[in-house]
């Protein structure tokens, strides 16, 4: 019979929300999926949405669901029945998007923190950028408003810029006022992008080389779809003499929390049966 | 009244009390009882049944937490000495505790010693003691040098206004608090048992309102809590279970007792407010009672920081602690320069990593603010645990 997990991660501007199916195969399937944004609503009433859609989603009955995982910013959620670290979530939501993650780039809307992992998906080593956000995905989004396109249009249009305009990495008001005078001069958009792109970049390659990442090195959270970034990072990783990284991303890269914490959610009850398992031997061991 | 409600009336309440650094629930009951003493005691353990039977109440001064800013404090005191001596002299110079009519000083460390001095030179005209709580436990020596310290303690505040020494009232005194004692058990009993219906800022909050509420009064409501507890509509969850060591004086904010659980672990045990955990099981009736007091200080107190090591290694009992907790680990939260908190943690880590015990350790103040680094130490501890330990 098919068991069901969900995972839930609440982060800064939406909340992500899986339902994963365990058939028995041993092989894991993302059954359903759901993203919501926050929109000066109490972030408990989206996160019970975005669950009930990726259990709609998935075609899932609530109480069909085995144990129901938060992480991130849901701390707080009354339905969830563990929770887990926001890191320790996006380790394991990578190394179960592709089996070659040996390192992760999470980069969301306020912070942006990479991190190495082995084989079993637990942290080894990890950076998080400081507290400003300049080049995490709030500061894009507000750019693109400035700009005037739509989030979808920033990769696209960063990635076909022929220069670049360079951009400060530094703090998000300098870079703001950068992109402004950008725009004032009539600098493309495509342009101003690949400079913001290429800041984030930038302090994004040297958190990897302060953890000495190697080999494969997988985006999750909210920028991880952004082909304009990813691309910026394969640029600044090749041109900084380090040893050679391979930069991936994944359609399901998004939600690299919330399957993680659904997927540690499978592995809690599995532990639990068998630790429940081993007490019922153990008694009937005992003597009478 | 609901047990939904009922559980809500009581903390809400308990949260007041906690707020309560003008000792507005102090000046009520004075307000009731016209004549009597109210005595204020820093941490962390007098024995408050004496000074109940002398007709006072008995006031536990637990500084300004992280509500009161500190102005005049800071002057006292060097950089490197903890928070709340500064909040309690801030406190006292903005007159918050001019309706106290006299102070006890435990023999808790050297920086509490320091403040009983300053004390006196700041506050001249008022009772101000200090308690030298023997380190020696032994009925010949320490026993006698304290059973005389309690004495004149007695007539000390029977020369202040109190009641007369009297062995009845004194009995009376010590049953009304075994009583406390034992209500504050089954609280931690639950606490133990099925810690999702009564999270550790709960509890923190119902046995620190004691501090300032009358022993009956508190342990009636206690009990109350416990009785309704059970039917609270809250879910378990799966975390680990954590024992908190190190916060036995100067008391961490809410916040920080928040973040631990709410970042994946259930605080199974702890040292908060351990002045009125200091005593293990009853004082019990005796036709000496103040002889049974001395007894029960040196046989039945707890293993703390503060105390001498008379009997087994600290490091030992913590284990034993963590196994009747049914702990997976120990978080060592301890006030910032805490010198008997801090000097204490290798060798109580040596003790649990020899036993193999994960701990973490974290510092704080009574005003600490900022609560991510203890989320994202706490969340990490919690998860390894939960996914490579044996939690």
């Amino acid at each position: 019979m098919t068991q069901h997990t969900a995972g839930i991660d609440v982060g800064t501007s939406a909340v992500k929300a899986v339902v994963m199916a365990f058939d028995g195969d041993g092989l894991p399937k993302l059954a359903g999926r759901w993203r919501e944004r926050i929109l000066r609503r109490d972030v408990s009433q989206v996160a019970l949405l975005a669950y009930e859609q990726a259990l709609a989603a998935a075609g899932v009955a609530r109480d069909r669901v085995s144990y129901v995982a938060s992480t991130g910013d849901g701390e707080e959620l009354t339905i969830k029945d563990g929770h887990f670290y926001g890191m320790t979530t996006h380790a394991r939501g990578a190394t179960w998007l592709d089996s070659r993650c040996r390192a992760a780039v999470d980069a969301g809307a306020l912070h942006a923190r990479v991190f190495v992992v082995d084989d079993q998906s637990r942290v080894l080593r990890s950076r998080m950028t400081s507290q400003c956000a300049a080049g995490t995905g709030q500061f894009l989004e507000n750019i693109a408003r400035y700009l005037g396109i739509r989030a979808e249009e920033i990769g696209p249009l960063s990635l076909a810029a022929s220069r670049v305009e360079p951009c400060s990495g530094i703090c998000a008001v300098l870079s703001e006022t950068d992109v402004i005078n950008m725009v004032s001069r009539g600098i493309a958009a495509g342009e101003i992008l690949r400079g913001v792109h290429d800041s984030i970049a930038l302090r994004l390659g040297k958190l990897l080389r302060a953890v000495a990442a190697e080999g494969t090195v997988v985006l999750t959270g909210g920028l991880a779809a952004d082909t304009g970034l990813k691309g910026a990072l394969e640029r600044a990783l090749g041109a900084d003499g380090g040893a050679p990284l391979t930069v991936v991303s994944h359609p399901a890269s998004v939600y690299a929390g919330a399957i993680g914490a659904a997927l540690w959610g499978e592995y809690r009850l599995s532990r639990r049966r068998q630790d429940e398992r081993a007490a019922a031997a153990a008694l009937d061991r005992a003597p009478q | 009244m609901s047990t939904g409600s009922t559980t809500a009336a009581l903390l809400e309440r308990c949260e007041r009390l906690y707020a309560d650094t003008a000792l507005d629930a102090v000046r009520a009951w004075k307000g009731a009882h016209p004549g009597r003493l109210a005595i204020g005691h820093l941490p962390v353990y007098a024995p408050r049944e004496l000074i109940h039977s002398a007709g006072a109440l008995p006031v536990a001064l637990q500084g300004g937490g992280d509500q009161v800013d500190i102005v005049k404090g800071d002057a006292c005191f060097q950089s490197y000495i903890c928070h709340l001596p500064r909040s309690t002299v801030e406190l006292g110079l903005t007159g918050d505790f001019d309706l106290l009519d006299g102070f006890v000083f435990p023999s808790t460390c050297d920086v509490i010693r320091n403040l009983s001095g300053i004390w006196k030179l700041l506050f001249p005209k008022k009772y101000s003691r200090f308690l030298d709580l023997p380190q020696a436990f032994e009925a010949s020596t320490g026993g006698r040098f304290y059973l005389h310290d309690l004495e004149q303690l007695a007539k000390e505040l029977h020369g202040l206004g109190g009641l007369a020494p009297d062995d009845g009232r004194l009995q009376a005194s010590i049953a009304l608090y075994d009583d406390n004692r034992r209500a504050i058990e089954t609280l931690y009993a639950l606490r133990r048992e099925a810690p999702w219906l009564c999270s550790i800022d709960e509890a923190f909050l119902l046995v620190r309102a004691g501090g300032l509420l009358d022993v009956q009064e508190h342990t009636a409501l206690l009990r109350s809590f416990v009785d309704a507890a059970g039917a609270r509509p809250k879910k378990r969850e799966d975390r680990i279970r954590l024992l908190l060591i190190g916060a036995f004086c100067e008391q961490p904010p809410l916040g920080v007792l928040r973040t631990l659980e709410r970042s994946g672990a259930y605080v199974v045990d702890d040292d908060l407010n351990l002045g009125a955990r200091w005593l293990l099981g009853d004082v019990g009736p005796s036709q000496r009672p103040l002889e049974a007091l001395v007894r029960a200080y040196l046989e039945q107190s707890t293993w703390a920081s503060t105390r001498f090591e008379h009997d087994e290694p600290r490091g030992a009992q913590l284990v034993k602690r963590v196994k009747r907790a049914g702990a997976d680990g120990v978080v060592f939260a301890a006030p910032s320069f805490c010198d008997p908190a801090l000097l204490d943690q290798p060798p109580l880590q040596k003790a649990l990593t020899e036993a193999g015990v994960p701990f973490f350790s974290f510092k704080y103040a009574e005003n600490t603010g900022q609560f991510q680094g203890i989320r994202e130490q706490a969340g990490t501890f919690s998860d390894s645990l939960k996914l490579w330990g044996a939690a």
